[in-house]
């Protein structure tokens, strides 16, 4: 009982959380003077660890702990004040003080603090009295929210799976191995947006599939779901198709490739395959302005190399050709790609609310901490004398002052001397 | 022997206000913490230039750096102890009598003393050993004036423990950052803003964010801040200050005293009014290692050292793309200088850089690394410098990728000279630089 009374102390200590993200953070710094990408090497280590993960999940257990800590003090402070049934505990209150030899009721100390706008409640013996309103429930929202973010972090570390993928128009959705295939896409349309955070938004349509899956279409954020995963756009690419003849190679070659061209005047290149010949592609910017991703008209820019000797270079749009010196390089056809990551995280549900738990526990404190901050003190006449306890959540020098000038006024009616 | 006792003096006035600090921190044992600092200074300034003689002055000057970032660490716990501790007199107790029991006294005097006097001993490398023995005895004389100065101190110059770390850290980096190669301050810049890249970049994927492609510019504008490279100064200020901070809000923070049972007014504001009044006095010495923190950044952003810089020659690429720089032509790239060359195309103007190593090898790399801002690279004895972070890269290491080593260039090295691909040095300027870094390139 006594091991489980300490560990339940170790648990719910303020200092827990603190000492466990600096002892991660000394754990960055000696990574970060041994290894180039730190971060990443972090965030292996700790996944592939299973004591650095209990060492995490500290973090989330000592939240949970601290709000229950702090949730049985709030009630234990309700109860004294509502029904005075609780006990006077001075660990709830920030000031407790007993004059000794002083007794009696508090008829005149009641009618001060109703005079100040406070709430007072009592018997003979007791005095309650209470103002504004309590952030507690702001507090616990916070708590809950970090408690919720590290759990969200602790899920991700462990569970987080990802597989990228092509998502070619055309083409059906790349399935698992073993799954029945995804849906065609039948259109991926990027267009320009009006919002104030994305200035272009993401379609990618696609058609019912083997799978089951119905017709819908996915877009960029929040991001959508397919076989459970989240389908996370990455990257725009182009999907290009080509034939090359050349002198020596009259048979020719063609090849489709997946190439990272985009936004235009971005190079990519490969090996045509079985020759001594490199193509390296790029898309032409329109004389327009206009993006040529959105539009569909693709022109593609290519230089045909064979070692570190340009043969020739050239354009041509989709379904176009390009001859010179005897090449002849045909562009088949140009497609929309979107690089994909499929992506098994249970976690980001958990940090996403979390996010929404601090914005709103931040809103609902600084409100109550502006407008009318809780402030408590609580009045019992003893055998000994008088116990008075204060609390405030705000303006806590005006409030100690009218504490103090109450225990004055005690103080002197009644008899001397405070301890 | 003039310029190095001008070179010296403020290591001297910094470990003399360290022995000011120590002595008023312990007032209780000042005899132990005076004999423990004497001792450990003698043995730093010994020490150094030994360690450098008998590991190199890489391996002396890197575990210099190691334990002075050691220190600045345990300052870092310290700051958040005091903050944490704020108001809790347990805590402030428990400081106090670790402070003052005699080990800790002894042991922490001594490694100051060890770390004042080691970064006077790398001062005077280049010195006689009459400089080192001049030194030595004058850090020894600092003992004695220190211990009458202190005695002559108002009692109201309160040293607390928190207060006493953060003074005799801020002295010690400040001395430290007057040497490039102890310099903390920079290489701090340089993690701050790969972390601030890294974990945006995490952020990002972990939150399933889509790619700065579809964002606003006025989005990306403000999302960009993060990876720019200003990040990195004023991230790293926030680190190398925060925990001077930290202590001065400890104090600042501190309740003041329960004056409830006092029963009357003019008491409870006498007491309270004492109660301000000297955490005021005992914030000075957490304000004054402030600002010696602060003038560390200064000392570390502007370093009095000139380095070779020369201007770069324009060169052209014949029709297939290549840029061929004769090894005896304009300049001699075989005469051990490095030589600076610059390209144009398009709208792009890439800057590269030609070396001999001391193995004997030409290397050829841009005149950037792929995390700072391309302001370039100098040259001084064995090592070229990054202008924007202040690291020192052996010579021996250029042409090697990674960290701030500049970015190497693919090239065919040729009886006759250096054989470049003009689109692939445009290429890896442009990705490297602009892409990564996020700034133009026209450097410095």
């Amino acid at each position: 009982m006594r091991v489980l009374g300490s560990a339940w102390k170790v648990l719910s200590a303020r200092a827990l959380t603190p000492v466990v993200i600096g002892l991660f953070l000394l754990l960055y710094v000696g990574i970060a003077f041994s290894a180039e990408d730190a971060l990443m090497a972090l965030i292996n280590l700790v996944a592939s660890s299973p004591s650095l993960i209990a060492l995490f999940s500290l973090i989330p257990l000592n939240r949970g702990a601290l709000l229950i800590r702090e949730l049985n003090d709030f009630r234990a402070r309700r109860r004294l004040l509502g029904d005075g049934t609780g006990i006077l505990e001075p660990r709830l209150f920030e000031q407790t003080v007993t004059i000794r030899g002083a007794a009696g009721g508090f008829p005149a100390a009641a009618r001060r603090l109703a005079g100040a706008g406070y709430r007072t409640r009592g018997t003979g013996a007791t005095l309650r009295a209470w103002k504004g309103v309590t952030a507690f429930p702001a507090r616990a929202l916070f708590l809950a929210a970090t408690a919720l973010f590290f759990c969200g972090i602790l899920l991700s570390l462990g569970g987080r799976v990802s597989a990228r993928g092509n998502v070619i128009e055309g083409v059906a959705l790349p399935a698992l191995e073993g799954s029945p295939a995804g849906g065609v896409v039948r259109r991926i349309a990027l267009e320009p947006s009006g919002g104030s955070l994305l200035a272009k938004t993401l379609s990618i349509e696609v058609a019912p599939g083997d799978d089951g899956e119905p017709a819908r279409s996915f877009g960029l954020y929040p991001p959508s779901r397919y076989h459970g995963s989240f389908v996370y756009p990455r990257y725009l690419g182009i999907g290009l198709r080509y034939r090359l003849f050349a002198p020596d190679l009259p048979g020719g070659a063609e090849d489709r490739l997946v190439l990272s061209i985009y936004p235009p005047g971005k190079e990519d290149g490969r090996e045509v395959e079985g020759t001594p010949y490199r193509l390296v592609f790029s898309l032409a910017q329109p004389a327009d302005g206009s993006d040529p991703y959105t539009t569909g008209n693709f022109t593609a820019q290519f230089k045909l190399m064979r070692g570190n000797d340009l043969l020739c270079a050239g354009s041509a749009p989709a379904g176009g050709a390009f001859a010179k010196d005897g090449y002849w390089v045909e562009i088949v056809e140009v497609r929309r790609v979107v690089v994909t990551d499929f992506i098994s995280d249970r976690g980001v549900y958990l940090v996403w609310l979390s996010s929404l738990f601090f914005v709103v526990a931040a809103l609902a404190w600084l409100s109550v901490r502006v407008v009318s901050p809780r402030r408590e003190m609580v009045f019992l006449s003893q055998g000994e004398g008088i116990t008075a306890s204060l609390r405030a959540e705000g303006r806590g020098r005006q409030t100690a002052g009218l504490f103090h000038e109450l225990l004055d006024a005690l103080n002197s009616a009644d008899g001397p001397h405070g301890t | 022997m003039t310029s190095m006792a001008v070179r010296l003096m403020p290591h001297l006035l910094a470990w003399g206000a360290m022995l000011l600090l120590l002595a008023r921190g312990c007032a209780g044992r000042r005899g132990t913490v005076a004999a423990a600092a004497g001792a450990g200074f003698i043995g730093g300034i010994v020490a150094a230039p030994a360690a450098a003689r008998l590991l190199g002055t890489d391996a002396s000057f890197d575990t210099a750096k190691i334990v002075l970032g050691a220190a600045f660490l345990v300052y870092c716990a310290v700051a958040v102890a005091a903050l944490y501790g704020s108001g809790r007199s347990s805590a402030a107790n428990w400081g106090e009598r670790l402070t003052c029991s005699a080990p800790v006294a002894a042991a922490g005097a001594f490694f100051t003393g060890v770390a004042g006097g080691a970064v006077c001993g790398f001062r005077s490398l280049s010195g006689s050993v009459t400089t080192v023995c001049a030194a030595a005895a004058a850090g020894l004389l600092l003992l004695p004036l220190m211990l009458l100065v202190e005695r002559r101190l108002p009692a109201a110059f309160v040293v607390s423990p928190a207060s006493l770390v953060s003074g005799i850290t801020s002295l010690l980096l400040f001395t430290s950052s007057s040497l490039l190669r102890l310099d903390l301050f920079s290489p701090l810049t340089m993690k701050v803003m790969k972390f601030s890249h890294d974990f945006v970049h995490q952020f990002f994927e972990s939150m399933l964010i889509p790619d700065h492609l579809f964002f606003t510019a006025r989005l990306w504008g403000f999302v960009g801040v993060l990876f720019s490279n200003a990040v990195g100064f004023w991230g790293a200020l926030v680190v190398w200050l925060a925990p001077a901070l930290l202590v001065i809000c400890a104090v600042a923070l501190e309740p003041l005293p329960a004056v409830a049972h006092l029963r009357e007014g003019a008491r409870r504001r006498k007491t309270i009014a004492a109660a301000i009044r000297a955490k005021r006095q005992r914030l000075a010495v957490p304000l004054l290692a402030l600002a010696v923190f602060s003038c560390a950044v200064y000392q570390s952003k502007f370093p009095a050292v000139e380095y070779w810089d020369p201007k770069p020659i324009q060169v052209s690429a014949s029709p297939a793309g290549e840029i061929f720089i004769p090894k005896k032509g304009e300049v001699d790239l075989e005469d051990g200088k490095l030589h600076k060359f610059l390209f144009k195309k398009g709208g792009t103007e890439a800057r590269f850089f030609i070396v001999m190593t001391p193995a004997g090898g030409l290397t050829v790399v841009l005149d950037a690394c792929s995390i700072c801002k391309p302001d370039g690279y100098g040259q001084t004895e064995g090592t070229v410098i990054c202008y924007y972070c202040k690291t020192l890269i052996p010579l021996d290491t250029v042409g090697r990728p990674g960290g701030c080593n500049p970015v190497p260039l693919p090239c065919a090295l040729k009886a006759d000279g250096v054989h470049i691909d003009g689109v692939t040095l445009v290429n890896r300027w442009v990705d490297t630089v602009q892409a990564t870094a996020r700034v133009g390139g026209e450097g410095k």
